[in-house]
């Protein structure tokens, strides 16, 4: 083995004292954001369910979860972190291990990412490169083994750059899933990643194991459908609350999480019974699609569209930091061994709407499947939000566009960066956006 | 002549009614057992069993051709007459309810084609199989595939999934399979799309050898010697596909093990050693089985993938112009679904048109409309089954991890 820094690929060297004060004034304004995120979805909530609470205390990255993964990690457990929502979370439960999102949020850690990759990059992967430098993100430091799907070409260069740091499991995916073979290569590549958490682990993944795991992914997506399905109706919850339930998902205890997630679900419908909106039932309903948003500091757009005037309010999105991460269930045919990774590999492979798949007809299943959401949500516009750099999302807007035109939706394609500064002009953009909605639903 | 008719009728309402009382009442008692829809088939198909073979419970148990015991069952439950018609060998469903054995209530329609075939340009009525027929193979056959064809318009390959006995056979082999926890294996789509067109291949085969070993009764002429009526080989070879189908196999040393047919005279029937050929049983039956059994052991519903009736069935409601009229259909939502593939894997018979098809109808050739894709598809309204265009069962969130298998 040759000398470390030597080895290392990327990394520039900082010393330490910087990379100290630079973590901490980035926690301290995180700190701050989280709280006033809360504080103002808090205020745009005009009733709102009580079993939030739970989620707002969960939010805080640098709190309660963070301690309890630190003492699981001291009992001797393993946490595995992932960035895409392609990580088979049920082979990192089933081998006791905790699995966590590590995508990041800040923008102030995609400057740092800069001093790496050139400002042209997607800013989700500066921003984790970022982050990674200074240490910080709690989930992404406690990680013992990273997943990395390679969907688009910054998660790819991602995991070459954070294999600096940590060990990196790479799971190259087929551009292309509707062939046998693309089935079969993704699960050669489930399988090698299987074996890389027993070996990180030193738990063998039993099918007992694997199955109650599966079982409590599909309660999760129980509770989450629950959640989805109450959204369809009049608002009772703003669709920043939601999202950041679903968010919360990405690092929170799963069982817990789907019990929090019922009890909320129980409250909500008590809530529409007695008609305590969230916000007046007549308020444009938004869908959000697009590039992931992540918690804390990127979340100017939902708050943005929800505290406009006019209001509106968001009650689906179409993204993978949130819906698309729980809707799919894994669904099992025989609870063999074979079938239930079967199972698994297809559930993440061929249930997505990613736009990183293309096909003859033009990656048809996201356009079929947003279609359907416009439908059942009963959506009256769409913003197409695009963070710099985000080519696949960006390019696809001009087939989406067409054919929510034909369905008479307006799309408005929002398009931003990791940074506060356009927030003035993007509340021009949003609020026009909204003023035309809110005129259509009055007609 | 006129009483006699109410007569029938009515003994045939309280008997059908009676029918349907009992499944009734199996229904209301297994409702809640049979939330989901495997389950569900599994009863029916088990409550099929002594429905197909009524006459077991009755008795008395004679033999189908020439009873000794007595009038077979059959001949009380379901000797059919129709039109004027006598059917001795009773209305057939189109499930391999085999023919041979004492005891059943349908005939399989296969035996029902080739026997029928057979006399074919034997214009006059007269005795066949040991049984008086009043009327000619050609009236006989035209009202059999009357029947046959508006069973398949109406519930198509439903019989398959839901009714047929040998279907649950294999059903079984599949837990069977699941006790030791081995996983299955699946056939490669190309293998499974000409296994499917085999069937047609199997049908071809059964009809012309049934023309040829017939010669006799239609050309005049004998082609494969001792064919001739009265003759060792007549009555055997007149219905090939019997000779091969694993189901009279299987009915027949069921029925003999459980004591309804007499071992030593159905063993006794028979030429040669190894069954080579036999009344009740040929060696190639007892083969056939044993093959069938050890791969539907390894791969699900092998059978059925090459089942000549099913083919028929399908013929009837999945192709042109039959299936425009068809009433039971598959149907598939093409907005709602992601392609999440699951449909595709849980197929018994591995169709995949339901899977690869955009939407609108996808009732397949290949499907015995099961219906586990519906119970296991996980989004909402997707799948959808349509009888006569109404929505009768339809996917839905299913997410209770389930406690069975």
């Amino acid at each position: 083995m040759k000398n470390k820094n030597e080895t290392k690929k990327y990394v520039p060297e900082i010393p330490q004292k910087e990379i100290e004060e630079l973590r901490n004034s980035i926690k301290t304004t995180s700190q701050k954001i989280i709280a006033e995120n809360i504080e103002r979805m808090k205020k745009t909530s005009k009733n709102r369910a009580k079993t939030m609470q739970y989620f707002d205390e969960n939010a805080n990255f640098f709190g309660q979860r963070e301690k309890e993964i630190q003492a699981a990690k001291a009992s001797g457990k393993k946490v595995i972190g992932y960035m895409c929502m392609f990580a088979p979370i049920e082979l990192i439960l089933a081998a006791d291990a905790i699995p966590v999102r590590v995508n990041s949020g800040w923008y102030d850690a995609s400057k740092l990412g800069d001093r790496i990759v050139p400002v042209e990059v997607c800013p989700i992967i500066r921003s984790t490169i970022g982050a990674k430098m200074i240490g910080l993100s709690p989930y992404l430091e406690l990680s013992d083994a990273l997943i990395s799907v390679l969907t688009c070409d910054g998660m790819t260069k991602l995991s070459e750059i954070l294999s600096d740091y940590k060990p990196v499991w790479t799971m190259p995916i087929p551009r292309v899933k509707d062939s046998a073979h693309a089935t079969r290569f993704w699960r050669e590549e489930l399988l090698a990643t299987k074996a890389q958490i027993e070996a990180l682990t030193g738990n063998k993944i039993t099918g007992k194991r694997l199955r109650s795991a599966i079982e409590l992914t599909q309660r999760a997506t129980k509770a989450f459908r629950r959640l989805q399905d109450i959204r369809k109706g009049a608002p009772v919850i703003m669709g920043r609350d939601a999202m950041l339930v679903n968010q919360t998902y990405m690092w929170d205890d799963i069982k817990r999480w789907t019990e929090k997630t019922e009890a909320l679900c129980d409250e909500l419908e008590k809530m529409a019974q007695q008609k305590m909106w969230a916000c007046p039932p007549d308020t444009p309903r938004v869908m959000i699609t697009g590039t992931p948003m992540i918690w804390p500091d990127n979340w100017k757009a939902p708050t943005l569209i929800e505290e406009a005037t006019p209001q509106g309010v968001l009650v689906a999105d179409e993204l993978c930091s949130s819906e698309r991460l729980l809707y799919d269930p894994v669904g099992v045919d025989e609870w063999t061994m074979d079938d239930m990774l079967n199972a698994i590999s297809e559930r993440y492979l061929m249930a997505s709407t990613c736009p990183c798949f293309t096909s003859e007809d033009g990656n048809e299943d996201r356009i079929n499947w947003l279609l359907t959401k416009v439908k059942d949500w009963k959506i009256n516009g769409v913003i197409y939000y695009v963070v710099r750099g985000c080519m696949l999302y960006a390019m696809e807007y001009t087939r989406v566009k067409r054919v929510l035109d034909r369905l008479n939706i307006p799309v408005y394609y929002l398009d931003t960066e990791y940074t506060r500064e356009d927030v003035g002009q993007m509340k021009t953009r949003v609020e026009a956006f909204l003023e035309m909605l809110s005129a259509r639903v009055d007609i | 002549m006129a009483m006699e008719i109410v007569g029938d009728v009515l003994r045939g309402i309280i008997i059908s009614g009676l029918l349907l009382a009992g499944i009734l009442v199996i229904l209301i008692w297994v409702k809640d057992k049979t939330a989901r829809i495997s389950t569900l088939r599994l009863f029916v198909q088990i409550a099929f069993v002594p429905l197909l073979f009524l006459g077991l419970l009755i008795g008395p148990f004679g033999m189908p051709q020439s009873p000794q015991v007595g009038n077979a069952p059959r001949e009380v439950l379901l000797g059919a007459d129709i039109l004027g018609h006598t059917f001795p060998d009773g209305i057939s469903l189109p499930v391999l309810a085999c023919w041979y054995p004492s005891g059943r209530t349908v005939t399989c329609p296969v035996w029902q084609m080739q026997a029928y075939i057979f006399p074919f340009w034997n214009a006059g009525p007269g005795f066949g199989w040991g049984t008086f027929y009043s009327s000619s193979g050609i009236e006989r056959l035209a009202i059999l595939m009357g029947i046959f064809i508006v069973m398949a318009l109406v519930l198509g390959r439903f019989f398959c999934g839901w009714i047929c006995p040998f279907g649950l056979y294999q059903d079984l082999m599949i837990r069977v399979r699941k006790l030791f926890k081995k996983a299955h294996l699946n056939f490669s789509d190309r293998t499974s799309a000409a296994l499917r067109q085999s069937r047609y291949i199997i049908i071809a085969i059964f009809l012309i050898l049934s023309v040829i070993l017939g010669s006799q009764a239609i050309f005049g002429a004998q082609l494969v010697p001792d064919t001739q009526p009265g003759e060792y080989f007549y009555s055997y070879f007149t219905a090939p596909f019997c000779q091969v189908c694993p189901m009279r196999s299987l009915c027949v040393l069921l029925e003999t093990g459980l004591g309804f047919m007499d071992a030593n005279f159905v063993f006794s029937n028979t030429h040669g050693a190894f069954y080579e050929v036999g009344y009740y049983v040929t060696s190639l039956n007892l083969i056939v089985l044993g093959v069938v059994t050890v791969v539907s052991l390894a791969y699900r519903r092998a059978w059925c993938r090459i089942c000549p009736l099913g083919g028929l069935t399908a013929l009837f409601s999945t192709f042109a112009p039959f299936k425009r009229v068809a009433l039971m259909r598959l149907h598939k939502d093409e907005e709602k679904c992601t392609k999440c593939g699951i449909c595709k894997r849980v197929c018994p018979t591995q169709v995949t048109e339901v899977y690869e098809e955009k939407g609108g109808d996808v009732t397949a050739s290949g499907c015995m409309l099961c219906f586990r894709c519906v119970e296991m598809c996980p989004y909402e309204d997707t799948l959808k089954v349509k009888m006569a265009g109404k929505t009768v069962l339809k996917s839905r969130n299913w997410l209770e991890p389930s406690e069975s298998e």
